[in-house]
């Protein structure tokens, strides 16, 4: 009885880890798309749906599913990157070579 | 002003003024004839019909519906709006005197405050003057007051102006130019790449309207909105399309380019409100 | 068993395995060219008839080249992969939004729109 009280236990114990395992990394995976997302705007470089990638990522670590909100965090941060990146290859933007 | 905006600018200015660049008036020529060459058949009065310029399929749906405006009845809630008084008995009029027939003097370069000052920007200050609260930008009553003076103003030609006497005129001009050609959101869409490398094509079923004219209507009765909107609401909307996120309306964004489009429209007759798809 | 009847079991198992792989994988591209037909037409993903005409697609925009003949255009099928991924690199002022460098599309319909596309 007692060895099977042990086992159940530490299933338990091991699935409860394991659930919470992902929350550090989606605590920063939030963070960087955040800081992403603030320096993409800062260059007027902001896509459309990184504000809605990040707060489907809170809802779902709110639900405590952090593999979801791990990936839409990801996600987030790698929108925020490209539209920084954008921003910052259209520097020179002007008139287009089929005009004139 | 953020760090690409002053990078682009001060470049932009310098070579102007060095004569390495193009000048707005340069630009002015430029702009224009890529769409008489684009659409040589088509005036420049027409050109502020936008689509209905180019498709004879289009234009016919649009004269029917012209028969009975569905802007008529906003033009008549902005006609009274514009003479009711304010709580302070004061009136739009004593802020624009020179109102309703008044679309030809904006967009305009404002050296006091520094920034360009848009038709909808001056009436909501001349409420907040005169000790009222500001109307949503968007649509909805303000959208009635632009409607009733846009109609006023109508067969005024556009004539907007970079005052030489102040660099940041051209700042701002440069920074809407800037914005109109630079891609942006998921897509990586500007705005030239369809309303002038693509326009009079479709996409989808819709024809692409050309960039020159699009200053002329404004407000617009947009049968997809189903109500009258603003010309900011639309610059939001083609923003959100292109996946970028829409900037506020009358942010320094939507008003410097606003400057530059409207520019861009000089010698056009201004003919708003108008009905669109 | 001797040696010979069991070399030929072997042969068999093989040609049995190599058909049945070739079978499958001709089947996974089939399912693929329905998946990436799929991506093509709608609007929230590759929405390729908006500029595109395809062959059976209503209502196409005409911005853009018709999708046929597209193994005689592009006998690659890497240099049409390459092509969707980002049309930026062919040409700096194209109209087409760069699906793969953007994320507009997963890798995986990536490689399905680029096996519809292909078979066009």
């Amino acid at each position: 009885m007692r060895g099977v009280m042990l086992t159940i236990t530490l299933m338990l114990v091991g699935c409860a880890t394991t659930a919470l395992a992902g929350q550090p990394e989606y605590q920063k995976a939030l963070a960087d798309a955040k800081a992403a997302q603030k320096k993409a705007a800062s260059v007027d470089g902001e896509w459309r749906d990184v504000g809605k990638l990040i707060k489907q990522a809170e809802a779902a670590a709110a639900k405590k599913e952090y593999d979801t909100a791990l990936k839409l965090a990801d996600e987030a941060k790698a929108q925020g990157e490209l539209g920084y990146a954008q921003a910052m290859s259209q520097k020179n933007a002007g008139f287009p070579s089929y005009v004139k | 002003m953020n760090l690409i905006q002053r990078i682009a600018a001060g470049l932009a200015i310098a070579a102007v003024s060095t004569g390495l660049l193009a000048s707005p008036e340069d630009d002015l020529k430029a702009f224009q004839g890529f769409f008489h060459k684009r659409f040589p058949d088509v005036s420049n009065a027409e050109l502020g019909n936008g689509v209905y310029a180019i498709d004879p399929v289009g234009r016919a749906n649009w004269e029917a519906i012209e028969e009975f405006p569905p802007y008529e009845p906003m033009i008549d809630q902005g006609h009274e709006m514009w003479d009711k008084p304010f709580a302070n008995g004061k009136h739009y009029k004593d802020c624009l005197p020179d109102g309703p027939a008044l679309g030809k003097e904006f967009p305009h370069w404002d050296k006091k405050s520094g920034r360009v000052v848009t038709l909808p920007l001056a009436l909501n200050e001349c409420r907040e003057v005169n000790g009222e609260k500001p109307l949503p930008y968007n649509k909805g009553k303000l959208a009635s007051l632009l409607a009733y003076l846009a109609f006023e103003s109508r067969g005024q030609l556009i004539d907007v102006k970079i005052p030489k006497d102040d660099p940041r005129a051209l700042e701002a001009y440069e920074k809407g130019k800037h914005f109109y050609f630079a891609r942006r959101g998921q897509l990586n869409f500007s705005c030239a790449t369809c309303h002038m490398q693509s326009t009079g094509m479709r996409i989808r079923s819709e024809i692409l309207s050309p960039a020159l004219g699009q200053a002329t209507h404004w407000p617009v009765y947009r049968s997809k909105w189903g109500e009258l909107g603003t010309l900011h609401r639309r610059f939001g909307g083609c923003n959100k399309n292109v996946r970028a996120k829409a900037f506020p309306a009358q942010s320094e964004e939507y008003r410097d380019l606003e400057y530059f489009l409207t520019y861009m429209s000089n010698g056009l007759p201004l003919n708003g409100p108008a009905a669109r798809k | 068993m001797r040696d010979e009847h069991r070399g030929r079991r072997a042969a068999r198992s093989l040609a049995l395995l190599a058909g049945l792989a070739v079978g499958l994988s001709a089947a996974a591209a089939d399912s693929n060219i329905e998946k990436g037909r799929a991506i093509a037409l709608e609007r929230s993903k590759g929405n390729c008839i908006a500029c595109h005409m395809i062959p059976g697609g209503d209502s196409p925009g005409n911005i853009a080249p018709p999708l046929v003949g597209m193994k005689a255009r592009f006998p690659d099928r890497a240099a049409l992969k390459a092509q969707i991924f980002d049309a930026t690199v062919r040409n700096p002022e194209t109209s087409m939004p760069p699906f793969g460098r953007n994320r507009i599309l997963t890798p995986k319909e990536l490689d399905e729109v680029v096996d519809f596309v292909w078979s066009l």
